[in-house]
């Protein structure tokens, strides 16, 4: 009993077998509710059954394909927009460069749509569309979450290295490069979200090249419910796995990286 | 007393003022250190700056050091890599890197361990890779941080980081190490492997100079031969900039390299305690 109470008073720590009671409670509270509100004939969301047949119906369109086609082409725009990000975020330290990677930062605000009208004039390939539709964007988002990790860094880190004799290169060798890889994926993971999300926008605007994004689509034209929802449990678990694969890589590979 | 001599001059800051926005924050420093040569052995110096908290001993360091310009004046150093002419050694201004430094947050490598941090400080050293390790891993069992070696500084207490960021300065820097606050944290322990280290860095070049801040007056009496008092001139003025207010040569005093403390050097701790309290 008084374990229980404690679970309610701010600042207490958590057993472990604590935390495990609290989240399958939560778990079992959700599954109950989704029951009951998909019970009788007029109901908002599925029935898990429906899900569950939404979901053979998905496998045997092709999910899988589907889904190795979406993960293909997040793996392409992260590879292609980190490239990008880094270069222009670690050469924000020099004033004459400065200027850059602010303003790419700040542009992240143009809406989607007129830079895909653009790219459309210049890009006919559908893969390649998305492909580059994405790097504009992730590019946008990555450079502002670099700057603000470089920006963050302690005066006193830097002025270290340059106590011990470091060129300012090597000052930005260092601190700003070697010493927060770690923080690299991390900003990564933090912005895969969004980058997630912009993956399946992109594929259902362009269906041509398949992907997680046309499932979806399809299933709206239907107004399939069982498969939608299945569909969104699909993405949200590959995006988790996504996630939780990134951050077990930034705590095994640095030892020292002891934030979140 | 110690008879020495002086030499040529070694550190000579010149009116040296730093402000932050508009408010200035040390204004006039000015001072002169020679080398001092005691016959039939090598001296180097030590050099104390005392000062209540606030009154710009951190400030002045990061411009003796060259990390940070200051808005007048300069901070002039031997060049020894040009020749002397007229018997004088030309002067430079200093440099980033020409000064090692200790700060007062023990700041390391956060993606080094201790041990790739030293190896790192020595990187510029022509030794052999074997020598380095042998060099390096005598520290570490003198310093009593051998089996850390292998920590990274966010697994470190925060005297052993404070350790470790000496050795990696002990292992880098040239003749001139400024610390700030290197007693504050250390364990008994500690402190006498702190001025044991001084003591070696002195034996070992004549030119050798440690510039340290402290809050503990009695250290510093025993360890400096030269101590400077960093204050307001006008106490209660608020918006006073702090100044050197006092200097006290203790090797003209006759108190330099005494091997134990005497009633004169406790007198001259009680001088230096009333000077503070009213700067
Ligand atoms: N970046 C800054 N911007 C504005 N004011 C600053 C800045 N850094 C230091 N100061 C001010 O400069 C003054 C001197 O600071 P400094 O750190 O040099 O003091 P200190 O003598 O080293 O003190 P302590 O003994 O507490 O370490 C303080 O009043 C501080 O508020
Ligand atoms: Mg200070």
């Amino acid at each position: 009993m008084t374990s229980i109470r404690k679970w309610f008073r701010p600042f207490e720590p958590a057993t472990k077998s604590g935390n495990v009671i609290v989240f399958s409670a939560w778990l079992i509270i959700v599954v109950i509710y989704w029951i009951i509100s998909s019970l009788g004939t007029k109901h908002l969301f599925p029935t898990p059954a429906q899900v569950c047949e939404g979901f053979i119906s998905l496998f045997n369109e092709g999910l899988i394909v589907h889904l190795a086609s979406s993960l293909s082409l997040c793996l392409q725009a992260t590879f292609f927009s980190l490239l990008i990000s880094l270069v222009i975020a670690y050469l924000s330290p020099l004033p004459a460069l400065r200027p850059l990677s602010v303003a790419m930062s700040k542009v992240r605000y143009l809406p989607l749509t007129g830079i895909t009208f653009y790219l459309a004039m210049i890009v006919s390939n559908a893969r390649q569309m998305q492909v580059s539709v994405l790097v504009i964007f992730m590019s946008l988002y990555f450079i502002t979450s670099l700057l603000a990790v470089i920006n963050d860094i302690p005066k006193e880190e830097i002025d270290h290295a340059r106590s011990l004799k470091c060129s300012r290169w090597e000052v930005l060798w260092e601190v700003v490069i070697k010493s927060r890889i770690d923080y690299v994926i991390d900003v990564l993971r933090q912005n895969l979200s969004i980058t997630w999300m912009m993956l399946v926008t992109v594929e259902s605007i362009l269906v041509a090249a398949g992907g997680l994004g046309v499932l979806i689509k399809n299933s709206d034209k239907f107004m399939n419910h069982g498969r939608i929802v299945a569909l969104q449990l699909v993405i949200l678990a590959v995006g988790l796995l996504l996630d939780s694969a990134l951050n077990i890589t930034r705590k095994g590979l640095f030892r020292y990286s002891k934030f979140n | 007393m110690t008879t020495y001599e002086r030499r040529d001059t070694i550190l000579h800051v010149e009116n040296i003022s730093v402000s932050y926005g508009n408010k200035t924050i040390i204004r006039n420093v000015n001072f002169e250190e020679k080398d001092t040569a005691v016959p039939g052995k090598v001296q180097g110096q030590v050099i104390a700056f005392l000062g209540r908290s606030g009154r710009g001993k951190s400030t002045l360091f990061r411009v003796l050091t060259g990390l940070e310009k200051p808005a007048t004046g300069k901070v002039l150093i031997p060049d020894y890599s040009r020749q002397p002419a007229n018997g004088q050694q030309p002067a430079k201004v200093v440099e980033e890197g020409d000064v090692g430094f200790v700060d007062q947050k023990y700041t390391l490598f956060r993606h080094k361990t201790l041990y790739q941090s030293l190896l790192f400080a020595l990187r510029k050293s022509m030794s052999s890779t074997a020598e380095k390790h042998g060099r390096i891993m005598q520290y570490l069992s003198d310093w009593g941080l051998e089996k850390i070696k292998d920590q990274y500084p966010n697994e470190m207490s925060g005297g052993q980081r404070q350790r470790t960021a000496i050795l990696e300065q002990l292992l880098s820097s040239g003749n001139y190490m400024v610390l700030d606050e290197p007693f504050s944290g250390l364990d008994v322990g500690n402190i006498e492997n702190v001025k044991a280290a001084f003591e070696l860095i002195n034996r070992s070049h004549e030119l050798n100079t440690i510039i340290f801040s402290t809050h503990d007056i009695e250290l510093a009496v025993q360890l400096a031969d030269s101590i400077y008092i960093l204050g307001h001139k006008n106490c209660a003025g608020s918006d006073d900039a702090g100044t050197i207010v006092h200097h006290y040569d203790l090797k003209a005093l006759g108190l330099a390299w005494h091997p134990n403390f005497t009633p004169q050097h406790l007198e001259l701790v009680q001088n230096i305690r009333s000077s503070l309290l009213a700067s």
